[in-house]
């Protein structure tokens, strides 16, 4: 089948559209959850959406709906991650872990106790890029709208918390308040990007386009900016070769952010041979 | 501080454990009987009708949970290991049945593999003759949805009977009379099923899901085009999408069919693309909670599935 056909047709349409819009997204918070040592906080957060859709679909609420359940959940699991790297003495990773291995159980426990559901739990919790509707696109442009505007509102006190709390601490910043926006507007993003195209994506743009850009990137804009063109470019050319090659689209997105990421490993072996060894 | 969260997490946790402890316990009657653990719903409904007051029959899947992802608790273990029979519908369906049976210790259980003998659907049967493409359906190549064919779900009760009549002799007669009376609603329900599919507009059911109705489609003569494989894990391309959105336009159909209990999200979508209604129809692997609370039958469910079927390939009723 020709491929200007299929790009006729109004799924893949939206799936390109919103595609790109959620890899902005990503990428663009990817980049200071990276920095801040949180890179895998998508994956743990979206282990915790796990749990609460069990608890949402216990009640009967299914779909959009079931968002009233695990959104505030969700968002309260990412000031605990937040918390217990703080209080408790944890570095990002062991937080997350916890959150994450709760999440998980939680929703086991849930899923085997409640009676059943009414519906398979997991075919509801994870969305598929090729099926997106216009409504939907919509809350993609909107997410990302607000992620970018809080991002640019908050700039200089988001680049301060990204190198050194302390140092950002001492230099007057409300560095939990900006910690807080951070997690939370990626719980959000999270939470409602999974819906739309699965977590393995979700959590693939946060950490790749950041981890490319930051083999290049010699400012800090610049690696926001690098990131998320790698995002969106793998994005696009994910979508169209999957088309070509009549392969899910999810994981050759994923396929062609990493060796976009590899490329840029390369060269930067070539532009700054003294930096690598 | 530190110290009272930490104390608040620890009281929320175990209410948590202790409430939900309390939901699961109460469902069990201790039964009198021939102790009958089955995998699936087909299997369940069976037994329970070949049983009849002789029989406890427990189901494993709780209600809406995918055969494929299952996993026993240690109270379903404890069932298996008192239970006098298992009955399972074939290796590739429940591929995690063997490894449950391996851990168990309990030498006068007699394992059931109701699937045994009936006639298997290889891989595919779905053919794009308009352009050429293979399509692995996985599983080894074997469709696992046997009971969807009424010939074999009556040899499965043929099976599951014979299972019944050697772990309790004495009530072997009754048994097999169950088992013939289900038999018999079997047929009727494959001779509804063929005289109503007889005369419809359309021979092509088009459904937007896993491959799940290969024995059905196979058995009343449709040309059966699902979105994707046998396996649920696969996600489809969007070449597939786009072929299946064209057979549906160059059909002319007015539906689109989907599988009950599983997410409609890629149905839906390629139904708006399409512009066509979608259609449930139902797999019997499991049942949702509701209608387990209804407890609706298994012929119950095959009749639903073929008002819809009359409904989407638009049929003259008889």
């Amino acid at each position: 089948m020709n491929i200007l056909e299929i790009l006729s047709y109004g799924f893949i349409q939206r799936a390109l559209l919103a595609g790109t819009l959620i890899a902005l997204l990503c990428s663009v918070l990817g980049v200071f959850l990276v920095l801040r040592r949180l890179s895998l906080i998508g994956d743990g957060l979206a282990h915790v959406t796990f749990g609460s859709t069990a608890i949402a679909l216990a009640l009967k609420l299914y779909s959009a709906m079931s968002l009233l359940i695990s959104m505030p959940i969700v968002l309260l699991a990412s000031l605990g991650i937040l918390r217990l790297t703080k209080k408790g003495r944890l570095s990002g990773d062991t937080a997350i872990g916890l959150v994450s291995a709760l999440g998980i159980s939680a929703g086991i426990i849930l899923a085997s106790v409640g009676g059943g559901y009414n519906v398979d739990l997991l075919s509801y919790l994870f969305g598929n890029i090729l099926a997106i509707k216009g409504e939907e696109v919509v809350i993609a442009a909107l997410l990302c709208l607000g992620v970018l505007l809080l991002v640019t509102l908050y700039y200089h006190e988001l680049f301060a918390i990204s190198f050194s709390d302390e140092l950002a601490q001492v230099s007057g910043i409300r560095t939990s308040f900006i910690n807080s926006i951070l997690v939370l507007l990626t719980a959000l993003s999270v939470v409602l990007a999974m819906k739309l195209v699965g977590v393995m994506l979700i959590s693939a743009l946060l950490i790749v386009p950041a981890a490319g850009a930051l083999q290049l990137a010699r400012g800090f804009k610049v690696c926001i900016l690098l990131a998320a063109l790698q995002g969106c470019f793998s994005v696009v050319v994910g979508i169209i070769i999957s088309i070509i090659s009549n392969l899910p689209a999810s994981a050759s997105i994923v396929m062609i952010n990493l060796l976009v990421f590899a490329s840029a490993c390369l060269l930067r072996r070539v532009m700054y041979p003294k930096y690598s060894n | 501080m530190k110290m009272r969260g930490a104390a608040v997490a620890f009281l929320i946790s175990c209410l948590l454990l202790v409430g939900l402890s309390g939901c699961s316990t109460k469902k069990e009657p201790a039964g009198t009987g021939l102790q009958v653990v089955t995998t699936l719903f087909p299997l369940y409904d069976f037994s329970r009708i070949i049983g009849g007051t002789h029989a406890q029959v427990t189901m494993l899947l709780p209600p809406g949970v995918e055969p494929h992802t299952f996993e026993p608790r240690p109270e379903d273990m404890i069932r298996i290991s008192r239970a006098a029979l298992f009955i399972y519908t074939n290796p590739f369906m429940e591929p995690w049945a063997e490894k449950i049976l391996s851990g168990i210790n309990n030498k006068a259980l007699r394992v059931v593999n109701a699937g045994e003998g009936v006639s298997y659907l290889s891989g595919s049967i779905d053919e794009d003759h308009d352009h050429d493409q293979h399509h692995d359906h996985g599983h080894g190549g074997m469709d696992p949805h046997i009971w969807l064919d009424f010939a074999n779900a009556a040899q499965m009760v043929d099976a599951i009977c014979n299972g019944f009549v050697a772990a309790d002799p004495a009530n072997g007669s009754e048994y097999r009379h169950n088992a013939q009376l289900l038999k018999g609603k079997l047929a009727a329900l494959d001779e509804r099923y063929r005289q109503g599919l007889s005369s419809c507009a359309t021979g092509k059911l088009l459904h937007g899901g896993h491959f799940t109705f290969g024995y059905l489609a196979r058995r009343y003569k449709l040309e059966y085009h699902a979105l994707s494989g046998l396996s649920s894990d696969s996600e489809p391309s969007a070449q597939r999408m786009a072929a299946l959105i064209r057979s549906v336009r160059a059909t002319g159909v007015k539906f689109l069919f989907a599988e009950e209990l599983l997410s409609p999200r890629l149905s839906e979508t390629l139904a708006g693309e399409a512009g066509v209604e979608l259609l449930m129809l139902h797999g019997a692997h499991n049942l949702s909670r509701d209608e387990m609370a209804r407890n609706i039958s298994f012929i119950e469910l095959m009749e639903r599935n073929l008002s819809q079927l009359q409904k989407g390939l638009q049929c003259q009723k008889k």
